[in-house]
């Protein structure tokens, strides 16, 4: 078998202790919090890349989801606000993404990404509830355009930057034009 | 590290005994005593969770508790999993311009989305490398 992805458990927990990356953020998020915050707060959902060629399990990369509601901070009229929906603005957020460092440019970040939109759109499209929102944080420049080839927009300039995917005209009869 | 403990335990029911007596209580109330010290205890984790500072006041004098605790607690806070995201104008007009921007997919998101519809779709075959990338 190649690589698959699972909802993490308390049975993966050994497998989090050898995850590598750059940003110790992330690898403290996975070993510290994911699982609290899947199991015991109920505040996000994290999914694991395990690859287990060789006959050797790894985790290769990780994503996590949440739901979250995009607000704004100043109540002053704004022209724009007459074109967005009311605040506030329903959203998945991909709270965390990231890839172990010995496996990084071979294309893992973007099949999480892939894997991470599928499931949103799922939700979106035929789940018991409606959002408009697929937002998540940047954590540097490289990220950043990472999620920008994909359609993210940046809302800020300082890091982690806000950056959101407007998942309107990629739900309902609109998705259809994408999947022919 | 028996006789460590031992001085700790000294100290420590000194200080539970000092507490006893101010909060006015027998020493036979050992249990309402601890009761007493885990709900003032419990309050003040409570508040730190949220993110609030404890200051006590007196006219324009404030003096701020301070405690290692409580400073694991606020590093161990995770502010992306706020249950809002809030905006400053600025954004706001930038979010404004993406939702008004319609229907105009990156090639990558074509392709992702094309991907995803793709029932031969798989994952990447991957490489470990002994050492992490920079």
């Amino acid at each position: 078998m190649a690589l698959r992805i699972e909802v993490l458990e308390r049975k993966h927990r050994a497998l989090l202790e050898d995850f590598q990356n750059q940003h110790p953020s992330l690898v403290e998020y996975l070993q510290r919090f994911a699982l609290r915050h899947a199991e015991k707060d109920l505040l996000a959902r994290t999914f694991l890349a395990i690859d287990d060629r060789d006959d050797q399990e790894r985790l290769a990369g990780y994503f996590t989801l949440a739901t979250a509601g995009v607000e704004r901070r100043s109540v002053d009229a704004l022209e724009s606000l007459q074109r967005l929906p009311r605040f506030p603005i329903p959203a998945v957020l991909l709270a965390r993404l990231a890839v172990d460092g010995r496996v990084q440019g071979q294309g893992l970040g973007r099949y999480l990404l892939e894997e991470a939109l599928g499931l949103t759109l799922q939700l979106a499209e035929s789940g018991p509830v409606a959002f408009r929102l697929f937002v998540t944080d940047a954590i540097d420049e490289a990220a950043a355009k990472f999620y920008e080839r994909f359609g993210f927009t940046r809302l800020a300039d300082e890091f982690p930057c806000r950056m959101v995917l407007d998942l309107k005209p990629r739900t309902g009869k609109a998705s259809s034009q994408f999947t022919d | 590290m028996a006789r460590f403990q031992a001085q700790t335990n000294a100290v420590l029911d000194e200080e539970l005994s000092d507490l006893r007596d101010r909060l006015g209580l027998r020493e036979n109330q050992k249990a309402d005593l601890l009761r007493e010290i885990g709900a003032l205890a419990a309050w003040v984790i409570r508040q730190a969770e949220a993110g609030r500072r404890i200051e006590a006041r007196i006219g324009q004098d404030v003096e701020i508790l301070q405690s290692p605790a409580l400073d694991r607690l606020r590093h161990q806070r995770d502010p992306i999993f706020a249950e809002s995201l809030v905006l400053t104008d600025a954004e706001v007009e930038r979010l404004a311009a993406a939702m008004a921007r319609g229907f105009s997919p990156t090639p990558d998101l074509r392709q992702a989305l094309s991907r995803l519809a793709d029932p031969k779709r798989r994952p990447p075959r991957l490489r470990w490398k002994e050492t992490s990338a920079a």
